[in-house]
């Protein structure tokens, strides 16, 4: 492999998967344990794991290492295991609870005992600033100099590590909060201080508030990480970029990343719809269902027209993050999870899951119960001797005896259980996708099942039939795929503006002065992290005059050179809605709510060799496996050894060191030599 | 009988059945026109089978999930032998198989062939079902024919159509033709959707197969339920809760359950409760059965499947006549907020002692108000504005406090209020203040949460006016085991002169004038157990968070 390297680092609860990408396109996959405590170490470990791939050393490998592109879940466990800053907030007198008081929603419907989660700031963290602004921008009440005093003595007293500031209508005039966050950190050095102004500037108090204070909460927490992270690798010999990747998709610097720190909650499983972006443009298909099967969860996400879908409802440890964000639907059935007889009597897979410890019964860490990779073993898809390459062996009968105690409660034989296990998690993965996609209108049919993640391959085929889905795609690199992604990203940077108040939409002069002036800040900052012409990408949240919700509208087809913009404007939208909801009100006043421009920098892209023709490959060995209700002899494939364009018809079995792709009967699959296995589905 | 599948087979239909009910509910909401389906989802999904048996439910409103069901039986009853395929029902009659008129369900037959199999049913909330005031509420209403257009259950389609002619007629007679239509056709759309999907499960496993199947998981749900409370302790009991009044001068309407607790049975017999009145409290059959099961469903495990055969383990009496089993032709549109709450209230009341750690205490009651005016900055603008701020508590319960601001016993914290910067935005209201309201969790082992405090200053171009509809001014959320009733709502209208009175909960065309102020503590929840169980510290935190006054 040539270097300069590129180097993709995608932290995961059990691995730390690390790619690199050489010059000439040549690709490796190395994996370390997860360190949770210091997620940093795993980081090195991976490096160094790589390195000796490479045969040289982790400096002389990071010497000629162009960029390093990295995807943390230190934010989104420290809010999953609530381990987040001890943090106040200063907030509008008289509206001190809105973070609290959640809009009225409680989740859990029937759950009328389920505890009350403690507040990211407690009450009494909440501190009233005597100061309002109104919806128009007129200050109501002056910032009252007494009341900002006291509540930073509390604070100072208190010793917290941030600060929230949260006015309300700052998204109209965001000078009360510069000027209390101004006050905040000179009289608090070194505590983190972000505004709802900065984080995010549109008008809905809770969701501006929420996803303020998380960012408060988590930002001391990743900041520190992070710095510990870029400190051990400069140690190492580092002194490329270091960008992280963010919960929409694109990456940023590690400063950037620090300041929207509440902007990371996804940066673990964005990594796989980067990559399943990348695939689209190299030919895979427009239209993709991301199909990451981990080990206590699988994550799905809707690629439509080479486009991902971004939402702004996601919720992470039941806190509310508004920020732009991959929608990504996380299923709680993976290859962990349990198989278990549930209170009702029904047999169940899942939610629960084995995790990495003690790990589904064949890990022999001690697990008693069987999870889906037990069943998997028990039926014969995989090869106890050669997981993850031979560097775990599983226990067979460890994950025997597990199916056979929960077989013997409900009255089956070891197959019977092992296969029903099996089928449970299909059932429950194509039920969660096919809910994910009626959710955002769209039928599965036409779209290609994208398969990675280690334990993706075992469900894929099954998972499309169900689905009525003809085509799955297994990538080469299926296990190490989020890593691979983030290096094919690039960077991004979002600003918007609410503007409410008015009625409908502003006159011509006022929308291209709005937009041209979001365009600038966009392109600012886009400066400072890269040279070169950024993309800009306009779109704006609008709705009829008499409706609540608003719908993004992306404004890409909008020719802005051209005069009429207020009723080109409209037309987008009108055409949206129809496209939502079937039908679009023509007549109807249209309002622009919040205008949004994104400065998207393209990183230089990476070279993407073909793989080479070799003669077809014979199969490898023979497996006994269930297929169709009974055991039968399957053909074993090398992964890596077929011939791009060899027919592998099912059922059979194609296998590399890092993952498992099952073909059914009926299946035809056949390498792709742009590096992923087709998968026609009989 | 059929031969039961076995259990992977049963596990996998079960999941089915569910992700059906769960996939029309997000067609619902994706495709719904008005504002209460798609932001506050005020709607529910059940799958029934060819007896009308509750099979699955998708969790939306729990007060409209024990009376689908009878929804599906009226058109049974109705057409029975008549229904073919490609047809659809409607109806919204509260003796006809509706809870009130302003819901409005409709029912998809799904064939094998000839032959019926399953119904797909779909409530939801209209915001306008005609009658004498806009929105369907109507305080001033003694009579159903003052509250909307009534439907039994009518054929809406058929030949896999709508008929225009119906739909036409329909909503002519709603104040807003487009938004009633559009929602007709959005739940027609999640109607025909889960039809759709078991129409494909009835040509992969045949319509025997899945009778079998629900046969076993109704018994396997009858059993969860039934092991849960035959761990209670057996006994005869009582429980009551307290109206304030019909807005039509009675008052402390009282509603009286008896509760037999025997085996894995629960006997309710609701007759000794009041007489029915003048004013729209009185209840429909429909939505006390609704109201009786949703009770049994919060004394449960969350994880016990809400469907027919949970339900068998409750069997309920209610004498025709009485506020709780109004004879046809009374008003009953507030019914799915008020009595619904106090019959779960009473009936949960009389179960404590037979299951104290799993009786929480009373949820907040409702005060809806609405307000009707003109926007000086949108010159000759009118808008309407409803109250869903300043929520109620939820009460507390053995294993903790109650959660604040979550509403009431029929939404259990399922119905969103909105932001107050976009309501200050595109209203003349002003919003000084919106917090917590200290104190007002009822005292307890485990105290309730806490109603909310809204000061709310009208700054409406010449005079607005303002209808309200709900309950609970006098009577608090019930405290549970030896804990204390939650604050009761108190309300006050304070005008410009400094001036104040009380608002009651059922007053139409109240006049608010620029300057005046909308004042509203609404209540807490119930406490649980006896307050001086209550560990100090937990009283010390709340003094420092400022939930109890200091």
């Amino acid at each position: 492999m040539m270097g300069p390297y590129r180097i993709g680092v995608d932290v995961g609860g059990t691995f730390t998967d690390v790619v690199c990408v050489g010059s000439d396109g040549a690709t490796l996959l190395a994996k370390a344990a997860t360190t949770p405590d210091d997620q940093s170490r795993g980081v090195l470990d991976g490096l160094g794991v790589l390195a000796s791939m490479l045969h040289i050393t982790v400096a002389e490998m990071l010497e000629v290492t162009e960029r390093l592109v990295h995807g943390t879940t230190v934010a989104t466990n420290a809010l999953l295991e609530r381990r987040t800053a001890r943090i106040g907030m200063i907030t509008t007198e008289g509206h001190r609870d809105v973070i609290e008081m959640r809009e009225g929603l409680k989740p859990e419907r029937y759950d009328l005992r389920l505890p009350v989660p403690a507040p990211l700031v407690p009450r009494r963290l909440r501190l009233p600033l005597r100061e309002r602004i109104r919806p128009d921008g007129a200050v109501k009440t002056a910032l009252d100099a007494a009341s900002l005093d006291e509540a930073i003595a509390t604070l100072k007293a208190e010793g917290v590590a941030g600060v929230a500031v949260c006015l309300l209508h700052s998204w109209r005039d965001p000078a009360h909060e510069q000027a209390a966050g101004a006050a905040v950190s000179a009289a608090m050095p070194g505590v983190y201080v972000t505004l709802s102004s900065d984080v995010l500037p549109q008008i809905k108090e809770f969701e501006r508030f929420s996803t303020t204070v998380v960012n408060a909460a988590v930002g001391p927490i990743v900041a520190g990480y992070l710095a510990r992270l870029e400190t051990r690798l400069t140690e190492a010999g580092f002194h490329g970029p270091l960008f992280v990747i963010l919960s929409h998709g694109g990456v940023a610097p590690v400063a950037e990343a620090a300041r929207l720190a509440a902007g990371t909650a996804l940066s673990g499983p964005a990594g796989g719809v980067a990559a399943g972006l990348a695939l689209a443009r190299a030919g895979l298909g427009d239209n993709l269902v991301t199909f990451d099967v981990g080990g206590t969860s699988t994550d799905v996400a809707l690629i439509e027209g080479a486009e991902a879908a971004l939402g702004r409802g996601r919720v992470v440890g039941g806190e509310r993050i508004a920020l732009e964000s991959l929608d990504i639907v996380t299923l709680g059935a993976g290859g962990g999870s349990i198989a278990h007889v549930g209170a009702g009597g029904m047999m169940r897979v899942g939610p629960r899951s084995a995790g990495a410890v003690p790990g589904p019964a064949c890990y022999g860490g001690g697990g008693v119960e069987p999870a889906v990779t037990d069943a998997n073993l028990v039926l014969g898809y995989l090869d106890p001797d050669r997981f993850l390459g031979g560097a775990r062996s599983l226990d067979r009968a460890a994950a025997e005896a597990a199916v056979d105690r929960l077989a013997a409660r409900l009255g089956l034989d070891r197959l019977a259980c092992a296969a029903g296990i099996h089928a449970l998690a299909n059932v429950a993965m194509a039920d969660g996708i096919r809910v994910a996609t009626v959710r955002r209108g769209v039928d599965p049919r036409g779209f290609t099942l994208l398969s990675f993640g280690g334990a993706a391959g075992l469900h894929a085929s099954a998972v499309a039939r169900d689905l009525g889905m003809g085509r799955v795609a297994v990538p080469l690199l299926a296990a190490g795929l989020s890593a691979w992604g983030m290096l094919q990203t690039d960077l991004r940077y979002e600003v918007s503006r609410s503007l409410v108040g008015a009625a409908g939409l502003p006159d011509e002069p006022a929308i291209r002065a709005l937009f041209a002036e979001l365009e600038a800040a966009a392109r600012e900052r886009m400066a400072q992290w890269m040279a070169g012409d950024p993309a800009i990408r306009r779109s704006a949240d609008m709705r009829y005059g008499e409706q609540v919700f608003e719908v993004g509208v992306p404004l890409d087809a909008v020719d802005w050179d051209a005069e009429g913009l207020p009723a080109a404007l409209a037309e987008a939208f009108h055409a949206r809605h129809e496209a939502l909801f079937t039908y679009a009100l023509r007549g109807e006043e249209v309002v622009l709510v919040t205008a949004r421009v994104a400065a998207v920098g393209r990183l230089p892209p990476l070279p993407a060799p073909l793989l080479p023709e070799v003669p077809p490959a014979a199969p490898v060995a023979t497996r006994r496996a269930y297929v169709a209700g009974a055991m039968a002899d399957l053909p074993v494939f090398a992964f890596t050894a077929l011939a791009p364009g060899q027919p592998v018809a099912g059922p059979a079995i194609v296998e590399s060191d890092t993952t498992t792709v099952l073909l059914l009967p009926g299946d035809v699959a056949r390498l792709d030599a742009r590096g992923w296995l087709e998968v026609v589905v009989g | 009988m059929n031969e039961t599948p076995d259990p992977v087979t049963l596990a996998v239909l079960e999941n089915r059945f569910r992700a059906v009910v769960e996939e029309m509910g997000e067609a619902l909401l994706r495709t719904a026109t008005s504002q209460i389906l798609n932001s506050s989802r005020d709607f529910s999904i059940a799958l029934c089978d060819d007896q009308a048996r509750l099979v699955a439910q998708a969790d939306h409103i729990p007060v409209h999930v024990g009376a689908m069901p009878l929804a599906a039986k009226a058109v049974l009853d109705a057409f029975g032998g008549g229904i073919a395929p490609g047809e659809c029902y409607l109806l919204n009659d509260p003796w006809h198989g509706g809870s009130h008129l302003p819901d409005l369900t409709i029912i998809q037959p799904v064939f094998e062939g000839t032959i019926l199999r399953f119904l797909t049913v779909v409530r939801a909330h209209q915001s306008d079902i005609g009658g004498a005031t806009h929105g369907g509420y109507n305080p001033a209403a003694s009579e159903i024919w003052q509250e909307g257009i009534r439907i039994p259950p009518i054929r809406l389609g058929e030949g896999d159509a709508l008929r225009d002619d119906l739909v036409r007629m329909l909503a002519l007679n709603t104040r807003i033709p487009r938004d009633f239509t559009g929602d007709l056709m959005a739940m027609w759309g999640a109607a025909r959707l889960g039809a759709k999907r078991m129409d494909a499960l009835l040509a992969s496993h045949g319509g025997a197969r899945l009778a079998a199947a629900v046969d076993a998981i109704l018994d396997l749900s009858e059993a969860h339920a039934r092991r849960i409370i035959e761990g209670w302790a057996d006994g005869d009991y009582e429980g009551q809760a307290v109206l304030d009044d019909d807005g039509h001068g009675v008052e402390d309407i009282t509603i009286r359950a008896r509760v037999t607790k025997c085996g894995g049975q629960v006997s309710v017999d609701l007759s000794g409760s009041d007489d029915q009145v003048r004013g729209f409290v009185n209840s429909s059959w429909p939505n006390t059965l609704s109201a009786a099961r949703m009770a049994l469903a919060y004394l449960l495990d969350p994880e016990v499947a809400k469907n027919d055969g949970a339900f068998r383990a409750l069997d309920l009496v209610a004498r025709e006549g009485s506020v709780v089993n109004a004879r046809p032709g009374a008003a009953v549109t507030l019914c799915t907020s008020h009595c619904s709450n106090e019959i779960v209230e009473a009936i949960v009341k009389a179960l404590a002692p037979a299951c104290p750690d799993r009786a929480m205490g009373g949820w907040g009651r409702r005060f809806r108000v609405a307000i009707q005016g003109t926007d000086p900055r949108r010159a000759g603008r009118r808008f309407v504005w409803h109250l869903f701020h300043a929520r109620p508590g939820g009460g507390g319960h053995a294993k903790g406090d109650g959660w604040s601001s979550v509403g009431e016993w029929h939404s259990a914290g399922g119905l969103k209020f909105g932001s107050v910067e976009m309501a200050e935005a595109r209203f003349p209201l002003f919003f000084a203040h919106h917090e917590l309201r200290p104190g007002s969790g009822g005292e307890g082992q485990f105290r309730g949460g806490l109603g909310a405090e809204l000061d709310l200053r009208i700054e409406t171009a010449g005079a607005a006016r303002a209808n309200t509809a709900g309950d609970g001014v006098r009577h608090g959320a019930a405290g549970m085991l030896g804990g204390e009733d939650g604050a009761p709502h108190h309300y006050t209208l304070r005008h410009a002169d400094g001036t104040e009175r009380d608002l009651k909960t059922k007053e139409a065309g109240v006049v608010l004038n620029p300057g005046d102020r909308l004042i509203a503590r609404s209540g807490g929840g119930g406490g649980w157990g006896d307050k001086a169980a209550r560990d100090p510290a937990a009283i010390e935190a709340d003094k420092a968070e400022g939930y109890l006054p200091r």
